[in-house]
């Protein structure tokens, strides 16, 4: 794929574009700061941008702020989100939008190479990859009068899964179970959450997030 | 001594000034007092006299306040009322009045004198003492005794006129007891605000050590790591293996370097002098340490008075271009004295970040804090912190 990096930090930026280089993706440009991310996609729009939240000048939230614009600009272009803290409000926000190819993972999972490298395919390819961490947060605020203490504890990690933004084929290879079985949970689940059984993976992944962020 | 003698003058001639407006104290007192006792009668007049009648006394006090400032000293700035300058005024004409006899006294005194002495060398008659009378060495000597001690208590007495001038604007215009504590009070809000800004500040910055710092390591570390495992090549591992070791230590050293920044362990183990030895070394730019306290100060002062040094060494060093740093600590009475001076290129803002932080953690000791930063000058920054 081709890819642009925003980090400001050298060090990271400098690892990321060895890693991705080494995975045989094409890093079309590599910056410091939001702006010139935007810039650098206007210039030549990639299949996927890797964008810290926090950068310069004020080290708040300007990666998420381009990619508003990104997706606003060029919403065929997939952008995986590397955040310092799971932010609720930055995960609503990416996902208000009609957002295929979006991604918001916990900075540190960059050293987990494998996933990272796996959600950044997915986002390249217009899926959507959440941080486990994310998800945890989201699902964690249940109470009894919340239909997600109706969930059995199976349907608990499917959820979790589809969630992250997994298909069906790779959920049942995670959990070891049958396509089949896997297919019967999320459809109890989308009943017991009143959810309408959206076609297409990061359809389904939006229409889930936006429950749990609700 | 000559110090002494210009500050004498000053006085004498502050209380000669406030002789002669004692005329103009007790005439405005006369006709304040005859015009607003009249229109008391009729309240509408009464409208109309006592505003301007104040105003006046506000001038006139303002006038002789600013006199007793500039000639006698004592005396601070404070806002007083128009009712407030009245009474002011009616007791400062006798307090005038007063210090009219003492000096015609002492212009009586210097006359007799220097008429007696005139006599004495001339050898012309004198008729003070019998007339027709001669002035000899004996009459000197007789004269010289109680003269000097008339002298003497004239001159005890001008310091008493100006001791009045003063207690009177004091207690009359100055700030009531009730004022200084609301001054007080809002002094240590604001410090208090201070406090828990710079604290808050000090929390940021902490957050952000660790995140730009030691978490971006041990995040790049783990991608090293992660790439030696996902790598084909035996060679290729090995050299991201060296490389994630060269990283951990890294993180290490940026770990060590934080956690010190946050608080140096040695301050409270080893005091403040260890503590700055350790600056010093630790400072790319070489620091003259010149160290001198009896014994250790309280915890809070030590640590205000580190930080000051830590922050104004690692400006000199980062941002001065500075070739050399002066710290002196120093003790006078229950004050402890902080001064840094470098040969930079000065220009330090002290309302930037670090130096403004520095400001507040000194204020809410009630010490005080001072830059002076000449661009092309160098730098000094002085700290004094009271330790009870």
């Amino acid at each position: 794929m081709r890819v642009i990096l925003a980090e400001d930090s050298t060090l990271l930026r400098e690892g990321l574009v060895r890693l991705l280089v080494e995975e045989g993706h094409e890093v079309v440009a590599a910056v410091g700061d939001g702006d010139a991310l935007v810039e650098a996609v206007r210039a030549s729009p990639p299949d996927a941008v890797v964008v810290d939240v926090r950068m310069p000048p004020t080290h708040t939230d300007e990666g998420l702020r381009a990619t508003l614009e990104i997706r606003r600009l060029f919403p065929s272009v997939g952008v995986l989100v590397l955040s310092q803290y799971v932010e609720k409000r930055y995960a609503a926000e990416l996902i208000t939008h009609d957002a295929d190819g979006i991604g918001y993972l916990l900075k540190d999972r960059v050293a987990q190479v494998g996933e990272f490298l796996e959600a950044l395919d997915r986002v390249g390819a217009g899926g959507a990859a959440f941080d486990p961490e994310v998800v945890r947060q989201l699902l964690s605020r249940t109470s009894h009068t919340s239909p997600l203490g109706r969930l059995t504890a199976r349907e608990r990690d499917v959820l979790d899964q589809m969630a992250q933004g997994f298909t069906n084929a790779s959920i049942a290879d995670r959990m070891h179970v049958s396509q089949s079985a896997v297919e019967k949970h999320i459809n109890a689940i989308f009943d017991k959450l009143e959810l309408s059984h959206q076609p297409g993976y990061s359809r389904r992944v939006l229409a889930v997030l936006r429950y749990l962020g609700s | 001594m000559r110090e002494r003698l210009r500050s004498a003058g000053r006085v004498t001639l502050g209380v000669a000034i406030g002789a002669a407006t004692a005329f103009l104290d007790l005439c405005f007192v006369i006709v304040a007092g005859l015009t607003v006792g009249a229109s008391w009668i009729w309240p509408r007049a009464r409208e109309i006299v006592v505003p301007p009648v104040l105003a006046g006394a506000r001038s006139l006090a303002g006038l002789e306040r600013r006199r007793v400032v500039r000639y006698l000293g004592g005396v601070e700035e404070h806002e007083f009322t128009g009712w407030q300058a009245m009474r002011y005024l009616a007791l400062r004409w006798v307090v005038g009045l007063l210090g009219l006899f003492v000096l015609f006294l002492l212009g009586f005194g210097l006359a007799v004198t220097g008429s007696m002495l005139l006599a004495w060398t001339t050898g012309f008659p004198w008729s003070f003492v019998e007339s027709g009378g001669r002035v000899t060495w004996e009459t000197v000597a007789l004269a010289a005794i109680p003269g000097a001690v008339l002298l003497y208590l004239d001159l005890v007495g001008i310091a008493g006129v100006a001791g009045l001038d003063r207690a009177l604007v004091r207690r009359i215009l100055g700030p009531t007891a009730n004022a200084l504590l609301q001054r007080r009070v809002s002094e240590l809000s604001e410090s208090r605000a201070l406090v828990v800004e710079a604290v808050d500040g000090e929390r940021r910055r902490i957050e952000r050590d660790l995140h730009d710092g030691v978490q971006q390591r041990l995040v790049a570390l783990g991608m090293l790591l992660g790439r030696a495992r996902r790598s084909q090549s035996p060679d290729k591992t090995a050299e991201l293996l060296v490389q994630a070791h060269e990283e951990s230590q890294q993180a290490l050293h940026e770990l060590r370097e934080v956690s010190w920044r946050v608080y140096p362990a040695a301050l409270d183990q080893q005091g403040l002098a260890a503590a700055l030895e350790n600056v010093a070394d630790r400072s790319p730019v070489p620091v003259e340490l010149d160290f001198a306290l009896a014994g250790r100060p309280p915890r809070n002062v030590e640590a205000v008075a580190y930080f000051v040094v830590c922050e104004a060494v690692t400006n000199a060093a980062k941002h001065a271009g500075a070739h050399r740093v002066d710290v002196t600590i120093s003790q006078s009475d229950k004050m402890i004295h902080v001064r840094i001076a470098d040969d930079g290129v000065g220009g330090a803002d002290a309302s930037g970040g670090g130096l403004a932080g520095l400001a507040r953690r000194v204020a809410a000791l009630d010490g005080s804090f001072a830059v002076v930063s000449p661009a092309g000058g160098g730098t000094t920054i002085t700290a004094e912190l009271p330790c009870e």
